[in-house]
């Protein structure tokens, strides 16, 4: 089965890239200084930006959208009912998992888009099997 | 070294000044390390100036978001 040479960036690896405290600050700084065609959701940057917004402040949270504008390889696809519900079923799958929907929206279209690499620190990004770039460098 | 004028508010000025004392350093190197920050090095894409834009001081911080966004269970 063909696999995609993208990479899917969930919230976390945004956070570790503008973080300079968080433990893999240099992976993902090296990581995104050269990427591969990357896709992530209207969900994550809506995370992002949320995150941005009660850890600091308005203007740091204006700054992380400005930095995903700037992303050139960086594709946000658009999060529809289907996909809402396709996450919905996943959800029920692990349900002993505190997944969000974020979480399993990703997952669902790391599945379907055939992705083989997860730009995440977030262990529930593993469940479906698709390793994290984490634990391969 | 090309020198330059810039004006500032007054605020910013003695915010800069103070900054600049807690870090030992002159106004004119606090200013040329912020422009460093901000401007992109030659060659680096222009997002990179994101790289660490802001210090947690949590070295788990990426895997703490949900905690943040969502807020901790009761």
């Amino acid at each position: 089965m063909a696999t995609s040479p993208e990479a899917y960036v969930d919230t976390s690896a945004f956070i570790a890239f503008t973080d300079g405290s968080d433990t893999h600050h240099a992976l993902f700084a090296r990581l995104f200084a050269a990427p591969p065609r990357l896709v992530t959701t209207s969900l994550v940057v809506a995370e992002g930006h949320g995150w941005f917004l009660r850890r600091f402040d308005r203007t740091r949270a204006l700054g992380f959208l400005a930095m995903v504008e700037m992303l050139a390889p960086l594709v946000i696809l658009a999060v529809t009912a289907k996909e809402i519900a396709a996450a919905t079923r996943l959800m029920r799958r692990f349900s002993d998992q505190d997944l969000t929907l974020a979480d399993a929206v990703g997952l669902h279209l790391m599945s379907v888009r055939k992705t083989r690499s997860c730009w995440s620190t977030d262990r529930h990004l593993r469940l479906t099997g698709i390793p994290l770039v984490i634990d391969q460098t | 070294m090309i020198r330059t004028q810039v004006s500032l508010r007054e605020e910013e000025y003695a915010a800069a000044k103070e900054e600049a004392a807690r870090l030992g350093i002159s106004l004119a190197e606090l200013l040329r390390r912020s422009l460093r920050r901000v401007l992109p090095a030659a060659g680096r894409p222009p997002w990179m100036r994101y790289a660490g834009m802001v210090e947690s001081g949590d070295p788990r911080s990426s895997q703490r978001i949900d905690e943040i966004v969502y807020g901790n269970k009761s």
